[in-house]
């Protein structure tokens, strides 16, 4: 009877004893991401090529398994609206449960979504649109990928005012977030170097008409001309300029370097300079990347490839080494700890990636470069 | 001078898009009395049609512009018989919140059935940029302002001289009273929609030839429908001059005053207009016998 009593006690113990808690979303075969991004409206364009990066980066790392495990990717569209975008984030991670997420859409929707993903605890690389707010304070699980707008708009102007010295300048902003970040590297540099600014205007999100804009610009007698809309913008202003015979030297940002700007805009888009921090497609880095998407991506993905697309791949990249350093027993923290101690990650799209101790962003170096449109590309200026 | 010449010149010419397309919303509105608030997907729907004719079939701008024509009638009787028609005697509130639920379908299908990318629709001609003095326009740009000026004409004589003209005149002043009378309400309103459809679909594709197609090209039904309400919502013919009019102000207060200015200087004349003349500048007054 005792040694009965024992033994049900023993079985009940052994079954009632709580097993090692299994990680969300990691299972012996299977590692789940789950992304948020645009892919409908008119950001699409970026939202699926970041998607088609983050998916070539997961294809190659299928290809031989990541500790005998197969990546898996869920991706939710927020149509670039933030309450969607939260939507999208609660859905990944508390219905698909995932373990890790990547992308988050915008700027704007990336700084709302950070309660979500501070109180979630997900290992988070926010690779779409970085700006200061996500890393400053830094959390714990939310790591920055590339370059903020401020910064890259300082060097973009900084290298046109060494460029074109002595001239006057003009500027155009988007009536927004984005807008103000472009402004505010903008004015930094025209204080550090005293530049004269003849022209500032600024429009609403969907404009396409700029007649009265480009007209003023002209008038303001404008030398040296930095177009911060994001794509059609930047297509409507190239073009009115080239309507009134109008030719200052245009400095476009990132968020637009992409070739259908140069096609759109035409002949009057060759010798645009550009500011970005992903390798130009058309440059010797660029090409073999390109290559090297045709073996896992499809033709339709192929035809919208762009920046990006490179952005995409390189934070796909970063988790995908993480995740092979924390070998079998992948946790949350051990793979927060191995992006923290990523350290001159070569990817081919950018320069070497490193984050550190209580360093959540990347800070990636950028380049300039220029348009030519007879290969409809950017090519980097020496 | 020259800037003013430049800035009227520029507002005309996108002034006249809005004004097609403002009178699009009118010939609804004055046949069925609803304001039908996807006339702008509608137009952008065309444009994209017209872009796949031009890329897959022919670049000939003859059969390019017939063909998007063809469309737009029968996107405008399909959308009239299949889910406004049988609308008919609900509240107005529900149809018309029917036509918002269309324009969020269309808006969708541009990403379903395109892409996301802006296309340029190149049909080989309305590029050129054509001086007139010191004034630059290219050749869309003067099609445009052509095109709204033919159009107006063309309804002011269908209004006037044609049975159909009369008969839409006839039920949008009492519907009952012109069924009475032998005029099919139906085939007035399937009319209204085909009409009201190619007019929105002329504009998308001259529109596309200046600005290019984007997902994003719906928001010129935003900027068109306050153009119908400044000339008279149940005036075709003035939602044409407002679109005009609205081009020109936003331009003017764009170069003059400021480009934070330019998006509300339309609206900013609407209130004042409408102060004082409620029904738009050239609507009818409603008389109410008490």
């Amino acid at each position: 009877m005792r040694y009965l009593i024992a033994t049900a006690l023993a079985a009940l113990a052994l079954h009632g004893a709580p097993a090692v808690a299994a990680e969300q979303g990691v299972t012996d075969t299977e590692i789940l991401i789950g992304e948020v991004d645009p892919f409908t409206g008119p950001p699409a364009l970026l939202g699926k090529a970041h998607s088609s990066g983050l998916k070539l980066a997961f294809a190659e790392a299928n290809e031989a398994g990541v500790n005998g495990r197969k990546i898996k990717m869920i991706s939710e569209d927020d149509g670039y609206v933030t309450a969607r975008t939260l939507q999208g984030l609660r859905k990944v991670i508390d219905v698909d449960k995932v373990f890790s997420v990547v992308g988050i859409s915008g700027s704007g929707q990336s700084i709302a979504a950070m309660p979500v993903l501070e109180k979630s605890g997900v290992p988070t690389i926010i690779s779409s649109a970085p700006v200061s707010q996500i890393f400053e304070p830094a959390r714990k699980n939310v790591f920055a990928l590339g370059q903020v707008y401020t910064q890259g708009i300082k060097e973009l102007t900084a290298f046109l005012a060494d460029k074109f010295p002595g001239k006057k300048w003009g500027i155009v902003t988007q009536d927004d977030d984005y807008g103000l970040l472009v402004r505010e590297g903008f004015d930094t540099i025209v204080k550090a170097k005293k530049l004269n600014v003849v022209y500032s205007g600024s429009y609403k999100k969907g404009q396409t008409d700029f007649a009265s804009d480009m007209l003023r610009l002209k008038e303001s007698g404008a030398e040296v001309f930095l177009a911060g809309g994001i794509i059609s913008e930047n297509v409507a202003m190239i073009k009115e300029m080239e309507k009134l015979a109008f030719k200052p030297a245009v400095g476009i940002f990132w968020p637009g370097r992409i070739e259908v700007v140069l096609k759109l805009a035409g002949p009057a888009s060759d010798g645009l300079y550009a500011v970005d921090y992903v390798e130009p497609l058309a440059g010797p880095a660029g090409k073999a990347f390109v290559e090297q998407a045709k073996k896992h991506l499809t033709e339709a993905e192929m035809k919208g490839i762009n920046r990006y697309t490179e952005a995409g791949y390189a934070a796909g990249r970063v988790l995908v080494e993480a995740f092979r350093k924390c070998g079998k027993a992948l946790t949350r923290d051990c793979a927060i700890s191995e992006i923290e101690k990523t350290k001159d990650l070569q990817t081919g799209v950018m320069a070497p990636i490193s984050f550190g101790a209580g360093k959540r962003f990347s800070d990636q170096k950028v380049q300039i470069m220029q348009a030519d449109f007879a290969t409809l590309s950017y090519k980097p200026v020496k | 001078m020259r800037l003013f010449a430049d800035l009227v010149a520029s507002g005309i010419a996108i002034g006249a898009i809005y004004g097609l397309i403002a009178m699009g919303f009118a010939v609804i509105y004055k046949a069925t009395g609803l304001a039908n608030f996807a006339q702008g997907e509608m137009s952008m729907i065309v444009a994209y049609v017209a872009w796949t004719i031009s890329t897959t079939l022919t670049g000939n701008v003859f059969v390019v512009v017939a063909g998007s024509i063809v469309f737009a009638v029968l996107l405008g009787l399909a959308v009239e018989r299949f889910i406004m028609r049988p609308m008919l005697g609900e509240p107005i509130f529900s149809t018309v919140l029917v036509t918002i639920g269309v324009a969020v379908v269309l808006r969708s299908l541009i990403t379903l059935v395109w892409d996301a990318y802006p296309h340029a629709l190149n049909l080989g001609v309305g590029r050129d940029v054509v001086k007139m003095a010191s004034v630059s326009l290219r050749g869309a740009q003067i099609a445009s302002i052509l095109t709204l000026l033919a159009v107006m004409g063309a309804f002011y004589l269908f209004f006037r001289f044609s049975k159909i003209g009369v008969a839409m005149r006839a039920v949008a002043a009492d519907d009952r009273t012109a069924l009475l009378m032998g005029v099919s309400a139906a085939r007035i309103h399937a009319i209204a929609w085909g009409c009201s459809s190619a007019i929105a679909g002329i504009a998308g594709v001259l529109f596309a030839l200046v600005y290019d197609l984007s997902p994003a090209m719906f928001q010129l039904g935003l900027k068109s429908f306050p153009a119908s309400i400044l000339g008279g919502l149940d005036s075709v013919i003035g939602s044409g001059f407002g679109g005009i009019l609205i081009g020109v102000a936003e331009n003017l207060a764009g170069g003059y005053v400021g480009s934070g200015l330019k998006d509300v200087a339309g609206f900013l004349m609407i209130i004042v207009i409408l102060m004082v003349q409620p029904f738009g500048l050239f609507g009818e007054r409603e008389i109410v016998r008490v």
